[in-house]
């Protein structure tokens, strides 16, 4: 609830709290600008950025950055909504490590790009595959169902 | 030259060596099919049964088959067990090819069978004889590690009556 309270005076009230408990705070941002700024803030009393979910509202899409510590095991939750016109958002890699995998994921299976990441590859499927399956416009087509790979038929 | 239907005898020295190749093969299929060493490959749920199957009540030592070690290099038999991805598929292969002659294959799982509980996926293939000979198959969802006693009581009565799909294809 402290951590709250700094928040917004570093970004002048600029959020909009959803919960605020003990051990659990959600926050949500509409500008995703603020989400680098915010994350330094979090820097001094969360250790870990815990895991990275994205929810497909189309046309807009909700990323869910979920923080936690190890000390007390303390939850917090940005939510950040991008829309359409510019699926990207800037990269936490910098101040949190285990962003590099849980963002590359996101851009593997939602196509997110997150500029400044320092090496944005697929992590689950292959180099070559077709479109982001977890998308709700992603349609199980002939292209993708005779899709073999590489070298190998089947 | 006339062509000759007449049908000619063998003679003694290719009776001899036909009766001492069925020996030899007798004696080849009985040590092969009571000594399989297999390779684990577990990717999922089906690898667990499959750790049930070499442990002490379902004890696999006593049909010979002994989980000796994890090495591609020095096993007959290899328990596909778990979805198999089209990521995936290639890395099986590279394992499979490594295995020396005869090599055995036994798909444990209905993913491993059709497809499964992901049939018509976008990244899993269905069913793993689209990509390799596979000699016993075991289904459900997972299967019990009886049915892997009972899969492989098949594939040594396939192997002493050179029925296996390495001996059809000639890699014996």
């Amino acid at each position: 609830m402290v951590t709250v309270d700094k928040l917004k005076k570093a970004v002048k009230g600029d959020i909009e709290v959803l919960t605020e408990e003990q051990g659990l705070s959600i926050i949500r941002i509409n500008n995703k600008k603020l989400l680098k700024k915010l994350a330094w803030q979090l820097k001094g009393e969360f250790d870990i950025l815990y895991s990275l979910t994205v929810v497909d509202y189309s046309p807009s899409f909700e990323l869910n950055y979920v923080f936690s510590n190890y000390s007390n095991a303390d939850l917090f939750i940005i939510k950040v909504n991008i829309d359409e016109k510019d699926f990207s958002v800037d990269s936490l890699v910098d101040i949190f490590n285990s962003a590099n995998w849980e963002e590359r994921e996101a851009y593997d299976l939602f196509g997110i790009k997150f500029n400044g990441h320092p090496d944005l590859r697929r992590i689950l499927l292959p180099e070559d595959w077709p479109g982001h399956p977890l998308r709700k416009d992603f349609k199980v087509d002939d292209e993708v169902r005779n899709w073999t790979g590489l070298d190998l038929k089947f | 030259m006339e062509e000759s239907n007449e049908f000619s005898y063998p003679g003694l020295y290719e009776v001899v060596f036909m009766k001492a190749e069925k020996f030899i093969n007798t004696v080849l299929n009985w040590g092969r099919s009571n000594s399989l060493w297999p390779l684990t490959f577990g990717t999922s749920c089906c690898a667990i049964e499959m750790m049930t199957f070499g442990a002490t009540k379902v004890d696999a030592d006593r049909l010979g088959v002994l989980f000796n070690g994890d090495s591609p290099r020095q096993s007959d038999l290899i328990l596909v067990s778990g979805t198999i991805t089209k990521k995936m598929a290639r890395r099986l292969l590279n394992v499979y090819e490594q295995m020396p002659d005869p090599k055995y294959v036994i798909a444990v799982g209905a993913c491993n069978v059709s497809g499964g509980l992901y049939h018509d996926s976008y990244n899993t293939i269905e069913g793993i004889d689209r990509i390799m000979p596979v000699d016993v198959f075991i289904p459900g969802c997972p299967p019990r590690p009886e049915e892997f006693l009972d899969a492989v009581r098949v594939l040594q009565k396939l192997i002493k009556e050179n029925r296996s799909k390495a001996q059809k294809n000639g890699n014996s």
